[in-house]
């Protein structure tokens, strides 16, 4: 109390301006502003939509028509007080990436990137793209510089120029979620945390430990953390590259699982980090910080591969032959890591903003040494929007063991005669010749990255903010700090942006929530009463005008078991015959599941006591996998031949703005109309990746992210309530105002009837029970023909009909559900007002159109606040 | 040069960052000047935090982590095996 005394004291002598006036009792309140970032200050939210793409490379020889790698990020964050003490943090975090990423280099007379070539119908033959080669041969002179010849095998001079080796990924998605949990004393807290990631080819299992301790009034602060991962790797190598690939090295770690390769291996990080921050005055403060990880075991990138180009030394002809061959990379099994860095931070007092300088500097064992360098200039416009343009340098010493290919003087294999025999015996590579460690990988290699980047944020009250940010970043050899980098060859440029949505939950006026009997006494009472179960959409409008909502629904779909005709399962012969088009030779492939996953961020305002608008971007991710039919027909040539390992999409979906209007309002019964309009903002393009020598068209319509079109929502819902009961109905529908998006195709029209009934079983807990019917029409339309290159022949079309998934009349249906729900309202305390929704759909009846998987269940969640 | 021993490492590193060091403990010896709770209005203000955007960079820091060796080593915070 002293201390607040004192500060309305000094306060009153000399008046700041209100912000500051503010500002110092937040300071005053917050238990430690120094906090590190793991010790959350307030209570919030954040949503974060990111996106990194990069640069096509360039492949100099042949045309690069690979989509370089791209990557869709989706984040949220919740950080809640449990006590004054006691505070929870969770995130969920998913990146989904796909594209061409470098996975060896070579020199560039060795056409490791060959033209792949095609003949049309007229009798030309065409480029069409470039196809990754591994093993192949060159000329090089005796110090063994490659040479460039002509056609005929003339020697034109010495090549010593490389090129990266380009590949292509599927799309791929990766899930994280973690938790923290901290206590704070007056002058030092502790958070415990730990978590799960997960993707196809990689499991990382990771606990940490932080504390922080505040001396001389919190002048000084000392964070002291630890942390330690596990990770296992079983990455399954590629089919087409892997015949090509040296894995004798890993022979014991690789498996065989059918038809797939599958190299695993294990590693653990330990990791340790102490940091000062200390302020310096009342317009500075600075943080220092040490950090060590020892990582151990498996560290290797399993795709990336090293081009060893052996030369034979006993060859006699003027110039020397040398053979390309890739052998997996090789990385010592420990590193050791250190890194410190200092961060500075000073207020400019003309320009009313704060400047961050930061550097870091990282030395490693694999003689890397690295520095960091960034800027920023935080710049308040008003009282509401922030400009932040930042800078930021980046250099690295290359790896010893990097080399962008290994020479070796010997023979890959060579025959030899033994006289007492009389036989020949093949002699392999000697692999002692062979270094321990080599990776041609070039995050180990040796450049600079120069960004730049700005961010803009804006309060739209104390409680909500949106961020947004781009960064444009180019990679390069003569970029490192002294030169010496890397060749030209190596260099690339990125872009990133990214999005964000925060709600600080201790500054929410949740007014409509609370209680003002004077004012709305019945909405108030139809509030608590009126949450539908939490797969319904669209089921209330915000009673003040002027008042916000904001909220997070989450959506799980699972389709498996049986694959049904109509009502009932269908034999494997029945889906080889009928599950595909007609005059095509039947079914080849059938699904075994299919996930989906939907995120929604769902922002809701009022602007007139009667009328409610919505938007709802969402982000999505699908998983599916496939079997072979049994007596199906033979593969046809360009049929796509799975390889067992499923398909992965996911990113941004459509994205819906509904306006809800009021149309009765009696005490006990409510009626409204919704009306929307959904943007195709998903990607309805998503291709398979070129593989088997060939082009596979367009991925199966119901892994696409969107509808592909605009589509019109209309919906009527009722609501009613009566003592501890509230009921509701609703009627809603798709329709799509397009024939077809931009793949050819457009998704069945569809309608929806709801009902349900809920019970009130204390001021905060409701059940409810609902019943859904849905009709959806078939697809319209089919892909657009993709053309293609099949085993060097151009076809018009390569699009798969290999299963009844790649045909429209197969999608839609007629389905019962019944959900079964629960509901939970904060009703007092620091939350009031948050809503938590949880309700599971049972498939009841289900009558698909044509050949489809049987439904699972859908579970439905939602958080909402409205303020 | 291959496998560098982790402890000469460390003493390179020592010995590269004593210049470092010194000035930050010669800031600590001097510049700070004792500021009371209540003189910290400034310290307080969003654009004073060491970190203003912590969610943004998050993202960034992870964008880097996969094309870089030094920014990747952030174990226990998750981030998944990067191999693009």
């Amino acid at each position: 109390m002293q201390a607040v005394e004192v500060a309305v004291a000094v306060i009153k002598k000399k008046p700041p301006h209100s912000a500051l006036h503010a500002l110092t009792f937040a300071a005053l309140a917050l238990p430690g502003i120094m906090a590190a970032p793991v010790f959350a200050d307030n209570d919030n939210v954040d949503f974060q939509y990111g996106h990194y793409q990069e640069g096509k490379r360039n492949l100099f020889s042949v045309k690069n028509d690979k989509n370089p790698i791209e990557v869709e990020s989706l984040f949220g964050k919740a950080t809640f007080s449990l006590t004054d003490r006691v505070n929870f943090t969770t995130h969920y975090s998913q990146d989904t990436w796909s594209g061409a990423t470098p996975i060896s280099t070579a020199p560039l007379v060795a056409q490791s990137n060959r033209a792949y070539l095609a003949d049309t119908a007229s009798g030309q033959t065409i480029t069409v793209g470039a196809s990754p080669y591994l093993n192949t041969q060159l000329l090089v002179t005796k110090k063994f510089v490659p040479l460039q010849q002509n056609d005929v095998g003339k020697v034109l001079g010495k090549a010593p120029q490389l090129v990266h080796i380009l590949s292509m990924a599927s799309p791929e998605t990766r899930k994280q979620g973690d938790f923290n949990l901290g206590y704070e004393w007056d002058e030092a807290a502790i958070d415990i945390g730990g978590g799960l990631s997960l993707e196809n080819d990689y499991e990382s299992r990771f606990g940490n430990v932080m504390s922080r301790w505040d001396f001389n009034q919190k002048r000084t602060t000392v964070n002291l953390g630890a942390s330690y991962t596990n990770s296992d790797t079983s990455a399954i190598l590629d089919h087409d590259a892997s015949p090509y690939i040296t894995k004798d090295y890993f022979a014991t770690q690789i498996i065989q699982s059918g038809a797939m390769k599958i190299l695993q291996g294990n590693r653990q990080d330990w990791s340790t980090t102490v940091s000062l921050t200390q302020i310096i005055n009342k317009y500075s403060l600075f943080e220092t910080s040490l950090g060590y990880t020892q990582s151990t075991g498996y560290l290797e990138n399993p795709y990336k591969v090293m081009t060893i180009m052996f030369v034979d030394p006993e060859q006699t002809a003027k110039r020397l032959t040398g053979n390309l061959h890739a052998f997996l990379e090789q990385r010592p099994e420990q590193r050791n890591q250190f890194s410190m860095g200092g961060k500075f931070v000073q207020h400019i007092d003309f320009a009313e903003a704060a400047v961050h300088l930061e550097y870091r500097f990282f030395q490693d064992d694999w003689g890397i040494a690295a520095h960091t360098f960034g800027a920023e200039w935080v710049q308040p416009l008003t009282s509401t929007w922030v400009i932040t343009p930042k800078i930021r340098y980046y250099s690295q010493d290359a790896a010893d063991f990097y080399q962008p290919y290994l020479l070796s003087k010997q023979a890959y294999s060579k025959t030899q005669y033994d006289p007492t025999t009389g036989k020949f015996s093949l002699i392999p590579y000697d692999p002692s010749k062979l270094p321990n460690n080599f990776s041609s990988d070039q995050r180990l290699s040796a450049y600079g990255a120069i960004s730049g980047g700005l961010s803009l944020s804006k309060r739209f009250s104390k409680a909500i903010s949106l961020e947004a940010g781009i960064e444009y970043y180019q990679h390069a050899g003569s970029l490192k700090i002294g030169g010496g980098g890397e060749g030209h060859y190596s260099d690339f440029d990125s872009f990133m942006a990214n999005a964000a949505l925060k709600v600080n939950l201790a500054n929410l006026d949740s007014r409509a929530f609370n209680l003002h009997p004077e004012h709305h006494p019945h909405h108030h009472q139809a509030h608590h009463h009126a949450h539908a179960p939490a797969g319904v959409m669209f089921d209330h409008l915000l009673t003040d005008a002027g008042s916000w909502m904001i909220g997070y629904r989450f959506m799980h779909d699972e389709q498996g078991g049986a694959m049904l005709q109509g009502t009932h399962t269908s034999s494997e012969q029945t889906i080889v015959k009928t599950g595909c088009g007609t005059g095509s030779e039947g079914c080849r492939l059938t699904p075994t599941f299919m996930d989906m996953t939907m995120h929604m961020v769902d922002i809701m305002y009022a602007p007139l006591p009667g009328l409610t608008l919505m938007l709802m971007p969402q982000f999505m991710d699908m998983a599916m996998n496939l079997r072979n039919l049994t007596d199906a027909p033979p593969v046809p040539v360009g049929g796509h031949v799975h390889s067992g390992t499923g398909h992965a999409t996911g990113g941004i979906g459509d994205t819906g703005m509904y306006a809800l209007i009021k149309a009765i309002d009696l005490t006990h019964h409510h009626l409204h109309v919704g009306l929307g309009l959904s943007a195709p903002t998903g990607d309805v393009d998503i291709q398979l990746r070129r593989a088997h020598q060939q082009d596979e068209g367009y991925i199966h319509y119901g892994m696409q992210l969107g509808s592909g079109t605009w589509d019109f929502k209309p919906s009527l819902t009722y609501t009613g309530q009566h003592e501890q009961w509230s009921w509701g109905a609703q009627f809603s529908s798709t329709q799509r105002l397009e024939e077809k998006g931009s793949t050819g195709y457009a998704l069945g029209d569809l309608w929806q009837t709801t009902a349900w009934g809920s019970y009130q079983l204390s001021p905060s807990w409701s059940s409810s029970i609902r019943g859904v019917h849905t009709n959806q029409q078939a697809i319209t339309g089919q892909f657009t023909a993709l053309p293609g290159v099949v085993n060097g022949v151009l076809l018009d079309d390569v699009n798969q009909r290999s299963g009844p998934m790649d045909f429209a009349k197969n999608y839609g249906g007629r389905f019962w559900d019944l959900g079964f729900g629960v509901n939970y309202t904060v009703t007092d305390g620091d939350f009031t007002g948050n809503t938590l929704g949880v309700e599971w759909l049972q498939p009841l009846s289900t009558d698909v159109n044509g050949v489809q998987l049987d439904r699972q269940g859908a579970l439905s969640a939602t958080w909402g606040l409205a303020f | 040069m291959l496998n560098h021993s982790p402890f000469i490492t460390v003493i390179n590193i020592i010995r590269n960052t004593t210049g470092y060091f010194l000035f930050f403990s010669s800031l600590l010896l001097s510049g700070c000047a004792s500021v009371s709770p209540w003189q910290r209005g400034i310290l307080a203000k969003p654009e004073m935090q060491l970190s203003t955007q912590p969610v943004q960079a998050l993202f960034y820091e992870h964008a880097y982590g996969s094309r870089e060796a030094a920014s990747g080593s952030n174990a226990g915070s998750g981030g998944g095996c990067g191999c693009y």
